[in-house]
């Protein structure tokens, strides 16, 4: 018996190495993909844009890739009729295996995004290699020019974006958030907007002889979807707005004008803060009260303002409140008024406080939310101010 | 004596944790999403006391005929034949049950990691560690499934704490309202015939140290499992909310993938493989031990041995031919199981206790 | 209790189909030969001198080293005395001063009256005559032919159809050393020798009690090696020295020169890369494997004791751990246990994760690894393969190394292999790190468990290189089955891990102090489960209300 199951074991080992391992794939056998956009053509079809990394000018240890001059990334793009079907096309190109697992963007192009963005992205939820941590960007333009781009700080433009989003400095979403937001009734999908830029770079090491103009990424603000498709843009201070609608990130820096002397400014830092939405319905209409309860350091002190007197500081927390509930307006103005989206998951705080009267309104949920009031509260803590009281440069 | 070990009370309750987590694990968040959302949990809850009923049945009827398996009390309480028919059934569905099993945890591993290799290769290598295991009794892998278990737990434990920086618990709410009764009942039925698994216990009491404590072990067993898949229910549905939880075929990997701490500790998919591979691995070996003692029971043979491999050959063909493709397995799962299993695990144990209570006073002693 | 009769049924299962087997085998022809040689051995001598010199001569023909050494007695010249004994094996001086300088110049202290007759002299010599420590009497040829050639000397008289057999044991041996493969920083020395007698001389200086039992006997037909088992009594289960002494008497084998052969003989799993029966050089170590309830055995001519039954977990477990403070111990005990896994599978997880699981690695990893992977002309798993072998090379080389060569041949191994082969391209540096401390942290727990590790880390690899993750863990669920398939004389080899003991598991992952460490390990000291008084947390005194 023994001898038996030895065979079977050896038998099974031989066939396992012989017949060749079916899911192997050596390093120097891949195409890692950092990044990838996709666009629509304007047949219809899928353009699906990669940004494939070159490892061998990448710093592997024992020599470093000469940045400003040659790209570290290969983009390349292909068409067809589904986003598998133009991978299948760059593969005749591509001279490794496409590996999607490291992929860390996802940009959209305007014109993708306008035409319905469900159907593309359903390759990277099946696909068992992609993950759901990618960041969903949209442009205002072609993603391809995006994936074109050059990074000063990274090796890759693809890794310069993906790090642009993690730090969280805009509304940064990823494709599962993105997911469930498509998904759930109560709300609509945002993405974080991206452009470029120009930017001169001196290149040609100390003589710096040459100089070169090329286009970087930046984060310009939100993407706004009504359900799959694009409706708009936010910009930088509506997105802002947009935050601390939604109680998400409520981090950043608010520039409140001082009070004393006309055309000066403080800065203050957000550290922390919570919004708590209540929907209200009393059987006719739909009202929301929003609280924004934000703290906040004193950083920058343009103006000489007395902070250790307490009426100042009130002062200074009452300017911070209405800094904030303008930003807030601006935000609710343009996605109630202009693209009447809901967009801050106040379907879904209604959703679960009247559970028994959300069946009748969910379908017309939209057109609801654009039509219902918003009362904003802020309150605004001003806890420190750095290391100093006052500024220690004041002459007495 | 066809197999000599014996297992503590302990160790039965690790095994038959170990027999109903590792697919319920991985496969009972997507099924149960599909009905009843957010409100799985109750559903589980719900599955949970129709388990505890299941057990306490099987149970009941096992300790009437201490030392029997139930392949050998059939017998004695329906005659000869009809309970050589009878026992012949619950051979079968053992079978059934493992290649099921088998054809679940190949279907992982090819979906999720391994797409080219061909399943068949996943499926001979646990088979193999399984029938090792099983040849050399039950006590091999009721120790190897001693320090196995705690591992996974652990594992499973960490996973879903690592992740609760993501989680939002609002995604639970509103509770009921939304699906209303039916459907968390229709989530119910399907985590109760998985649960009710633990009907392999009336294979294993006679093995127990002490079989007065069997109603312990399997009221624990039950208990156990069923709060970790609660926990790690509310922690999916917390994740990704009730409609988007409904997509995914293994919710428990897209887990694990979402979980980035520091962005250091990130991209853990090993650790779900280790826990669905080893807990597959004693899972299987349970089933196939069962399988394996029946039919050296019912031909009435003085060792299980010469069984181990045909009838692992059984389970491993059964497995490829069952289903065509993962969806068919799922959709068998999600419906057809239930009837099919529901009656072994418990109209045929409780016809059994009647017939028994019918036949004569308690404790028939052999 | 059930576990040992469960193993002796399979004890005897063997016995019952050895009996055909191992009897057909050449050893049978080699005890053919030997009984022919023996059988006419086998008698009483003579009264006749002359007789017994013969036929000792006759038996030991051709051996130069045996002396003959022919006296009168001091006192009669009649009485012939005759002294046989292998120079090189007994003591010389103690030969010629204690027992020819007595029997030839010393007088006898008789009382007036008595005579020396030749019937009563070698009453009157056992007693008076022979200040030798340690004598025997016996009649038989068998007995002074075994007796010569294990380095007594044989006193033979005319007229007594008997022999004094003098203890006068003396031959070159070793000193007690320090043990070159168990090291420790804090902790006895001293290491066992060749002697029997010195190694049971050395655990008897550690447990001083009469309880520590001690039985003889001789194994291997030709070599008739002196074998000791050791036990305290008591604290030992009878069942396994019961069991221990079975199996060694059924040892039926031409030579014993090492404990390594006994081992091989009587371990329940022969089959299996996992020892199941220790062995170990140092005194300490054996004696606290006793004081648990375990059994020794000693073999003659070998510093390498064996103790049976033998756990898993005591592959992490080195003697330091319990002199060092519980802290410290526990901090190392989890390394070695981190040190094993990674022995076992950082190779394997290696080649698994960068030829299949890319994913797993971080982005800037995965590039850097892929920038180096580039100009390296193998697949990851032939490259890994090929190093690992290596490096086993050079281990084995450099245990053989004589003296001289070990400086070259170690620049060759770091720079030629370690260097340059990674700058010509050959590997990539990776691999090279990856080797070296799989090699360095096989080290780090016992020898014997590191050999099983250093063998099995080679079929996970090939695993891990066909069908990646998948494959490692299924190895280790394998090797994890078939540990838990192991008994060691009737203990399962995974206890206290499994069947769950929590009180063993204070040595298992940590090492608990000695003041918590109430009772022996469940299932091998089960006869007398304590051995700490509870209470003994060390606290100071309160203080005092006045100084």
């Amino acid at each position: 018996m023994k001898k038996l199951l030895s065979c079977l074991l050896l038998l099974i080992f031989m066939a396992g190495i012989l017949s060749g391992c079916w899911s192997r794939k050596e390093l120097s056998e891949l195409a890692i993909v950092l990044g990838a956009g996709i666009d629509r053509t304007p047949d219809g079809q899928v353009m699906l844009t990669l940004q494939l990394a070159k490892p061998s000018t990448i710093t592997g240890g024992w020599g470093g890739g000469a940045r400003g001059i040659e790209p570290s990334a290969w983009v390349v793009s292909g068409t067809g009729k589904t986003v598998l079907d133009a991978q299948k096309r760059l593969a005749t190109r591509i001279s490794r295996s496409i590996y999607w697992a490291h992929s860390a963007i996802l940009v959209f192009g305007e014109e993708a995004a306008r035409y319905g963005i469900r159907r593309y992205i359903d390759f990277f939820l099946r696909s068992p290699y992609s993950r759901e941590t990618m960041w969903i960007m949209v442009t205002n333009g072609e993603a391809k020019d995006i994936l074109e781009a050059y990074s000063e700080m990274e090796n890759t433009s693809a890794q310069d974006i993906a790090n642009l989003a993690r730090s969280r400095t805009g509304y940064s979403v990823n494709l599962k958030d993105f997911t469930i937001m498509l998904a759930n009734q109560g709300t609509n999908p945002i993405a974080s907007r991206i452009d470029l830029i120009d930017y001169s770079i001196n290149s040609g090491g100390l003589t710096r002889a040459k100089s070169v103009m090329q286009k970087g990424a930046i984060l310009t603000g939100t993407a706004v979807f009504h359900d799959e498709t694009l409706a708009g843009f936010l910009d930088e201070s509506e997105t802002q707005g947009l935050l601390w609608l939604r109680g998400e990130t409520l981090k950043g820096i608010i520039s409140v004008s001082s009070l004393t002397e006309p055309g000066k400014e403080m800065s203050i830092n957000i550290i922390r803060g919570a919004t708590e939405v209540q929907p209200q319905y009393d059987g006719e209409s739909v009202w929301f009260d929003v609280k924004i309860v934000i703290e906040g350091d004193l950083w920058e002190q343009q103006s000489g303002e007395e902070i250790m007197e307490r009426q100042v500081r009130k002062a200074i927390e009452e300017e911070m409140a209405g800094e904030v509930e303008d930003k807030v307006r601006l935000a609710l103005e343009k996605v109630q008024g202009e693209y009447k989206v809901d967009i801050l998951n106040f379907g879904e705080s209604f959703h679960r406080k009247y559970p028994k009267v959300w069946p009748k309104l969910k379908d017309s949920w939209d057109e609801v939310f654009a039509g219902s009031g918003v009362n904003i509260t802020v309150e605004a803590h001003l806890r420190r101010s750095g290391l100093e009281t006052k500024r220690t440069s004041e002459k007495e | 004596m066809l197999e000599g070990g014996k297992i503590s009370s302990r160790q039965a309750i690790f095994l038959m944790v170990s027999m109903v987590l590792p697919t319920a694990f991985l496969f009972m968040a997507a099924v149960i999403a599909h009905l009843a959302k957010q409100d799985g949990w109750i559903s589980l809850l719900l599955a949970v006391l129709v388990a505890l009923l299941i057990a306490w049945l099987v149970v009941s009827l096992s300790l009437r005929f201490p030392g029997q398996t139930i392949f050998q009390f059939v017998e004695v309480i329906l005659g000869r034949w009809p309970g050589k028919v009878v026992a012949f059934l619950y051979i079968w569905w053992l079978i059934h049950v493992n290649a099921e099993i088998l054809r679940q945890f190949g279907s992982f591993m090819v979906s999720a990691f391994m797409p080219e290799t061909p399943i068949i290769v996943f499926e001979i290598l646990v088979m193999v560690i399984a029938a090792y295991a099983v040849r050399n009794g039950l006590e091999v892998f009721t120790r190897a499934n001693e320090i196995l278990l705690p591992i996974i737990l652990v594992m499973v434990f960490i996973i879903n704490i690592l992740l609760i920086p993501e989680l939002n618990l609002k995604r639970l709410l509103p509770v009921y309202i939304d699906n209303g009764a039916v459907s968390i009942i229709k989530g119910a039925i399907i985590p109760s015939v998985w649960f009710g698994e633990i009907v392999v216990m009336a294979v294993l009491i006679p093995y127990l140290n002490k079989a007065k404590e069997a109603y312990r072990v399997a009221a624990s067993a039950t208990l156990i499992t069923g709060s970790i898949l609660i926990f790690s229910y509310v922690n999916s549905m917390a994740l990704y909310g009730p409609e988007a939880a409904d997509g995914w075929i293994f919710p428990s990997l897209n887990k694990v993938r979402m979980v980035n701490i520091a962005n250091f500790l990130e991209r853990l998919e090993a650790l779900i493989m280790f826990v669905w591979v080893a807990g597959g691995m004693v899972k299987i070996s349970i089933f196939y031990w069962a399988a394996v003692l029946g039919s050296a029971q019912w031909l009435e043979l003085k060792d299980y041995k010469p069984l181990v491999l045909p009838v692992g050959v059984i389970i491993l063909a059964l497995s490829i031919m069952a289903h065509e493709s993962i969806l068919g397995l799922y959709t068998f799962l999600a419906t057809s199981a239930l009837p099919f299993w529901i009656v072994f695990q418990a109209c045929i144990p409780l016809l059994l206790l009647i017939a028994a209570m019918l036949r004569g006073p308690r404790k028939t002693r052999h | 209790m059930r576990f040992i009769k469960f193993i002796r049924r399979g004890m005897s299962g063997r016995r019952k189909s050895d009996s055909g087997q191992q009897d057909n085998g050449s050893k049978n022809q080699k005890k053919e030969n030997l009984t022919a040689n023996q059988e006419p051995r086998n008698q009483d001598l003579s009264s006749d001198l002359q007789t017994n010199l013969r036929q000792i001569r006759a038996i030991l023909s051709e051996c130069s080293d045996v002396i003959y050494r022919e006296f009168d007695f001091a006192q009669d010249e009649r009485i012939k005395l005759a002294l046989v004994y292998l120079d090189g094996m007994v003591d010389k001086t103690r030969v010629s001063d204690q027992i020819m300088h007595s029997l030839m110049l010393d007088a006898p202290l008789v009382e007036q009256g008595e005579e020396f007759t030749r019937t009563r002299v070698f009453a009157i010599i056992k007693k008076r005559l022979l200040p030798i420590q340690q004598i025997e009497e016996t009649n038989n040829l068998d007995q002074v032919i075994d007796a010569v050639l294990a380095g007594d000397a044989v006193l033979l008289a005319d007229g007594c159809a008997c022999a004094v057999i003098n203890d006068a044991k003396g031959w070159e041996s070793r000193s007690i050393e320090e043990s070159q493969t168990e090291l420790v920083v804090r902790g006895p020395r001293e290491a066992f020798v060749e002697t029997l007698r010195v190694n049971t001389s050395l655990i008897r200086r550690k447990i001083k009690n009469p309880n520590l039992k001690i039985e003889a006997m001789k194994l291997g037909q030709i070599t008739k090696t002196d074998i000791a088992i050791v036990y305290i009594k008591g604290i030992v289960s009878e069942q396994v020295v019961t069991e221990v002494k079975e199996r060694l008497n059924r040892i039926n084998i031409d030579s014993i020169l090492e404990t390594g052969y006994i081992e091989e003989l009587v371990e329940d799993n022969p089959l299996s890369p996992f020892c199941t029966v220790l062995h170990t050089e140092r005194p300490d170590k054996v004696a606290a494997q006793l004081l648990e309830g375990r059994v020794a055995i000693l073999v003659d001519g070998t510093p390498y004791v064996l103790t049976v039954p033998l756990l898993f977990v005591e592959a992490i477990q080195s003697p330091e751990d319990y002199y060092e403070r519980p802290m410290f111990s526990s901090a190392m005990r989890l390394l070695r246990w981190f040190s094993m896994i990674i022995s076992l599978l950082a190779p394997s997880l290696y080649i698994a994760i960068i030829t299949f699981h890319h994913e797993m690695l971080p982005t800037a990893l995965l590039l850097s690894l892929a920038a180096q992977r580039e100009t390296v002309p193998f697949p990851a798993f032939v490259e890994t393969f090929m190093m690992e072998f290596v490096f086993e090379i050079l281990r084995e080389a450099g245990i053989r190394l004589p003296r001289q060569v070990g400086q070259a041949v170690s620049i060759v191994g770091a720079l030629v292999i370690g260097q340059a082969a990674v700058q010509a391209g050959l590997v990539a540096a990776g691999t090279v790190i990856l080797v070296a401390l799989t090699g360095i942290a096989s080290f780090t727990f016992c020898y014997y468990a590191s050999t099983s590790i250093r063998l099995l880390r080679f079929p996970i690899m090939v695993l891990a290189g066909t069908l990646g993750l998948y494959g490692v863990i299924c190895g280790v669920l394998a090797i994890l089955v078939h540990l838990a398939t192991l008994r060691s004389f009737g203990v399962p080899y995974l206890s206290p891990l499994a069947p769950l003991n929590t009180g063993g598991l204070k040595d298992v992952a940590v090492r608990m102090p000695w003041w918590t460490m109430l009772r022996r390990p469940r299932l091998v000291g089960m006869v007398n489960p304590q051995r700490v008084a509870r209470g003994l947390k060390p606290a100071p005194p309160p203080a005092r209300g006045k100084r």
